[in-house]
């Protein structure tokens, strides 16, 4: 058995139920592990470690009992900070809610994954309001990357992925409106999924921009991953941009491998719209030789240009963040952080007009990937164009923060998984992107596994105490 | 943009104060959003519709 900091969800289950390891006893390793490790990487706003021992001791009877709930029962998660927890304020790691009252209810989600028997741990670093950059004038400082504490984790979710890739705790939600759970996955080497649009509730998450904001799971393995999402998926009524969907077992597809799958390789997102780093190009190629290799057909396919994806993306964001934070920023602007608040202020001078060409736009670039997509399984493309840079150089992170593709995907709606696949010469993860045709996420995550597979990657942890 | 439209549009927009305690974040954010409106193309089909729809609803 792995040392139980490793250890995968699918793995702490298959040891609960062996008796070889108690909830309870791995959450006590993980909370040693926190705090010897948190002060390095700053993945926790808020530690719910009594909480968390108490629901693991309850988990630990119910199992011994022969009452398991399924594969995450006493599995401990950790929740991004605008994701409320009953009980606990949610702050979006902001001074303007760092005095919030404790939320009244649990997010959709979060309930989800008690109904499940996880075990909430605490709340983890984001992004101010999800925006921004790493930022030195928060309440809070911010997560850094395990595979080298200088340098950024990646975000909106930064402390989720930080977490996952220290060994902190083997699941993570993260949220994502422009690639924010995709880009900490990328940044430290675990998987982030993005879900199809409409199948996992944002009841009781803060917004960032209504039409773009996802909620997804994050794991060090894609077979946690889909466990996750098994646990959080489905329709709500109270989100109006929740909807029925059929099925749930996301990891059906794990075991099918990549033999028959139809992939349409992007090459022109990081080849000529942004050209990537010659290592993240060479990773990207591997991956479609490695995939070719275990059967799947691997063809050159073309999307609009990213500009053109972006540039929708950006009005859209923006416009309706400033619909959210204008009484805000118009009475305490004091209360943000600098990059915070230019991000967040940048709506109030996109005129209206602007806002709906940017939606009519959209349907066309949405026609534009399901097109794709109907001679394709999936695609593969880049998520992020470079590796990490450093945390403490804000004209890199301004520079290398949009040359990404994962905002495309938040524009469709289509599902889309960013994971690692390999190394720099400088030691940091590189990363590659599946999308999928919407509500087929199972095909995501199954193309995904075969990667995993085939890489082995995942299995490579950062040099860490 | 020069500092009479600067605060014009600030002052629309309800930032006034935000522009006397920020003015570089604001002016930063109003270039943000003007370059942002202006980097979309132009659309081609007058009668394209926007996504998301309206939802229709049932009859009462």
């Amino acid at each position: 058995m792995s040392a139980p900091h490793w250890l995968g969800a699918a793995e702490a289950a298959r040891a609960f139920a062996a008796r070889t390891l108690s909830p309870e006893e791995l959450l006590r390793a993980l909370l040693a592990r926190i705090e010897q490790l948190d002060p390095e990487v700053n993945v926790f706003v808020r530690l719910d470690a009594e909480a968390a021992l108490a629901a693991a001791r309850e988990a630990g009877r119910e199992i011994a009992a022969g009452r398991v709930r399924g594969p995450l029962h006493g599995v401990p998660v950790g929740i991004k900070d605008i994701i409320d927890v009953a009980g606990l304020p949610t702050t979006c790691h902001s001074a303007v809610l760092a005095d919030a009252p404790p939320a009244g209810a649990d997010a959709a989600v979060v309930a989800r994954l008690r109904q499940a028997g996880a075990v909430i741990i605490g709340k983890l670093s984001t992004h101010e309001f999800a925006i921004g950059g790493p930022s030195f004038d928060l309440p809070f400082p911010p997560a850094r990357n395990p595979w080298n504490r200088g340098h950024h984790p990646g975000g909106s979710s930064s402390g989720s992925g930080a977490g996952l890739a220290a060994g902190l705790f083997p699941l993570a939600l993260g949220t994502d409106t422009a690639g924010s759970v995709r880009n900490p996955a990328s940044a430290c080497g675990i998987v982030g999924l993005k879900p199809t649009y409409g199948l996992v509730s944002r009841r009781g998450v803060f917004p960032l921009a209504f039409t773009l904001d996802h909620v997804g799971p994050m794991a060090r393995h894609v077979a946690d991953a889909a466990l996750l999402l098994d646990a959080i998926a489905g329709h709500d009524p109270a989100d109006p941009g929740s909807r029925p969907a059929p099925g749930r077992y996301f990891g059906s597809q794990l075991r099918l491998g990549a033999r028959g799958l139809r992939i349409g390789f992007v090459r022109h997102f990081h080849e000529t719209d942004t050209p990537a780093t010659a290592e993240t190009a060479a990773a990207l190629e591997e991956a479609a030789r490695l995939l070719a290799a275990e059967g799947a057909e691997v063809r050159a396919v073309t999307l609009p240009p990213l500009a053109a994806f972006a540039a929708v993306n950006r009005v859209i964001m923006h416009a309706e963040a400033w619909s959210v934070h204008a009484p805000w920023l118009r009475t305490r602007p004091e209360k943000y952080g600098r990059l915070g608040r230019q991000r967040l202020l940048t709506g109030a001078f996109i005129p209206a007009g602007a806002y709906i060409d940017a939606q009519r736009q959209r349907l066309q670039l949405i026609d534009a990937v399901d097109a794709a997509l109907r001679d394709h399984d999936v695609l593969l493309c880049a998520s992020s164009m470079d590796p990490a840079c450093r945390i403490d150089e804000p004209d890199m992170i301004e520079r290398t923060y949009p040359r990404q593709a994962r905002l495309p995907f938040n524009v469709t709606g289509h599902p889309a998984l960013a994971m690692m696949a390999g190394l720099s010469s400088d030691g940091l993860p590189l990363s590659v992107q599946f999308v999928g045709r919407c509500f087929e996420d199972a095909t995501v995550l199954r193309a995904a596994a075969a990667f995993e597979r085939a890489g082995g990657w995942q299995a490579r942890h950062p040099p860490l105490g | 943009m020069d500092d009479a439209l600067l605060a014009a549009l600030a002052h629309a927009a309800g930032l006034t104060g935000a522009l006397a305690a920020f003015p570089a974040d604001v002016r930063a954010a109003a270039l943000a959003g003007s370059g942002f409106a202006a980097g979309l193309a132009p659309q081609p089909d007058p009668a394209a519709e926007p996504w998301p729809p309206m939802r229709p609803r049932e009859g009462a």
